[in-house]
């Protein structure tokens, strides 16, 4: 068991906004200027968020059923 | 919101505020998910399908443009509408939550709309990049189904042309007056170069004056048209050093969101940001084949638009499954046999090595970005090889 993974719950990495670019959206400088103090608040402020949400969590882009499960 | 499950826990894509968030396992399974087939794998850094495709709609456009990445044409191929609703229905299914359509000039053709339809209807969100040229005030609010637009930009009045190739200013700025009076997320995609970067901060002003929501600043790339010009558009050596204070600096001074594009990430690491920071926030390098991947006219799968193998056709259930299992070598495999000085860099599994494009314009698609300043700094410390071919000559 990995204890980061399994452990406590969570947050692990946050994109904010989304990208309309044909290249990948690499630095939001805006996020950097403000350093770590800001990824505590904000993986603790959506963690929270997430809690709220919990009752309309849809799983997306399901994995293939084992070859066993299938016909 | 939509979770899809990753071998690390799980990725969710938020409404609002608009994000994409990493969780671990234990996260997941507070959320109600039973554990995943993906937790049973590998430790690995690859995502099994990307967040983000970039749909290059068509290769289409009048518009001319002196240094266009895809070579546009008036008569360029496109997608079918019939061929994207296809390949949206296949990413979906892969789980991919957003699309960046894009071209050429994607607003030219007839069925956009129709396309950004159905992409909301299986639940991806699309985005676009536009000229904005032929923009309405009718078609600006059928603009509303997408989530982000930006409108390329690339100066300032005179500086638009001196850039472009052709007097487009007015028609861009009324384009995003008609988008913003719809819509909140209306951004500028600015493309970097050695003319424009002394004058990104009028950019960045025009997007505060006209209340757009962000500044995406894009690195002049050896691609399409591009490739002509490269050599003389490149930043220099003190414009490298210089982009990321200066996006800093723009950020602070007009109070805009200002983002650089992944190739710009060398340019970024060589001030040595925290790098748990940086990982927490997505700051990336080359995420080709991983986060990103793209989807060109004639249906192939490539890892960024900008160059990079053919791993197969959107069109072809398996084929786009072993594309996102097992494809992209090209990108991927960049890591473990990174050369020096990439192999000694504290932020290699960030930056990847920079852009991939880039280098093998310069010369060689494995080789160190070549307009990163650390690999610069490397290279001036190195001996010159002389050519035995010229010494004898």
């Amino acid at each position: 068991m990995h204890k980061d993974l399994d452990g406590r719950p969570r947050v692990l990495g946050i994109r904010f906004g989304v990208n309309p670019n044909s290249s990948s959206l690499g630095v939001d400088v805006t996020y950097l200027l403000f350093g770590g103090t800001l990824a505590v608040i904000a993986s603790m402020a959506i963690g929270a968020w997430l809690r709220t949400l919990r009752s309309s969590a849809q799983e997306y882009g399901a994995p293939p059923p084992p070859p066993e499960s299938q016909p | 919101m939509k979770v899809r499950a990753e071998w690390f826990g799980g990725i969710v894509s938020l409404e609002r505020p608009r994000a994409l968030v990493s969780i671990n396992r234990a996260m997941m399974r507070l959320l109600g998910f039973a554990d995943s087939a993906r937790w049973r794998g590998p430790e690995t850094d690859q995502l099994s399908a990307p967040t983000e495709v970039h749909v290059v709609l068509s290769k289409r456009c009048s518009a001319g443009c002196t240094s266009c990445y895809v070579d546009a044409t008036p008569q360029g191929a496109a997608l079918s509408l019939q061929d994207a609703k296809a390949a949206l229905d296949r990413l979906a299914a892969h789980g991919v939550f957003h699309v960046a359509l894009g071209g050429g000039e994607a607003m030219d053709l007839d069925y956009l709309f129709e396309v950004a339809d159905h992409a909301r209807s299986v639940g991806i969100l699309p985005n676009l990049t536009t000229a904005g040229l032929n923009m309405t005030p009718a078609l600006a609010r059928r603009c509303r189904v997408f989530g982000q637009i930006n409108v390329s930009v690339d100066g300032v009045g005179e500086r638009y042309r001196e850039a472009r190739g052709f007097d487009g200013f007015a028609l861009a700025e009324k384009a995003l007056r008609l988008l913003r009076k719809e819509k909140r997320e209306v951004g500028i995609n600015t493309v970097v170069s050695r003319s424009s970067y002394p004058h990104l901060g009028e950019i960045v002003a025009l997007a505060k004056r006209l209340r757009l929501n962000e500044v995406e600043l894009l690195r002049f790339k050896p691609s399409g048209r591009g490739a002509a010009n490269f050599e003389s558009e490149d930043l220099t050596p003190e414009q490298a050093r210089g982009i990321f204070p200066k996006a800093q600096w723009l950020t602070v001074r007009h109070r805009m969101r200002v983002k650089l594009d992944c190739s710009f990430a060398p340019m970024v690491f060589w001030h040595r940001p925290r790098r748990w920071v940086a990982k927490f926030f997505g700051v990336v390098g080359c995420e080709g084949g991983n986060l990103l991947a793209s989807v060109l006219p004639d249906g192939s799968i490539t890892g960024c638009s900008f160059g990079g193998p053919d791993e197969g056709s959107i069109l072809d259930p398996a084929a786009t499954r072993r594309a996102f299992e097992s494809g992209f070598s090209a990108f991927r495999s960049y890591v473990a046999r990174a050369p020096e000085p990439c192999n000694t860099c504290d932020y290699l599994a960030l930056c990847k090595g920079g852009c991939r494009v880039v280098a093998k314009a310069k010369g060689d698609w494995w080789q160190p970005d070549p307009g990163c300043p650390r690999v610069m700094e490397w290279r001036a410390t190195q001996p010159v090889r002389r050519s035995p071919f010229k010494i004898l000559s």
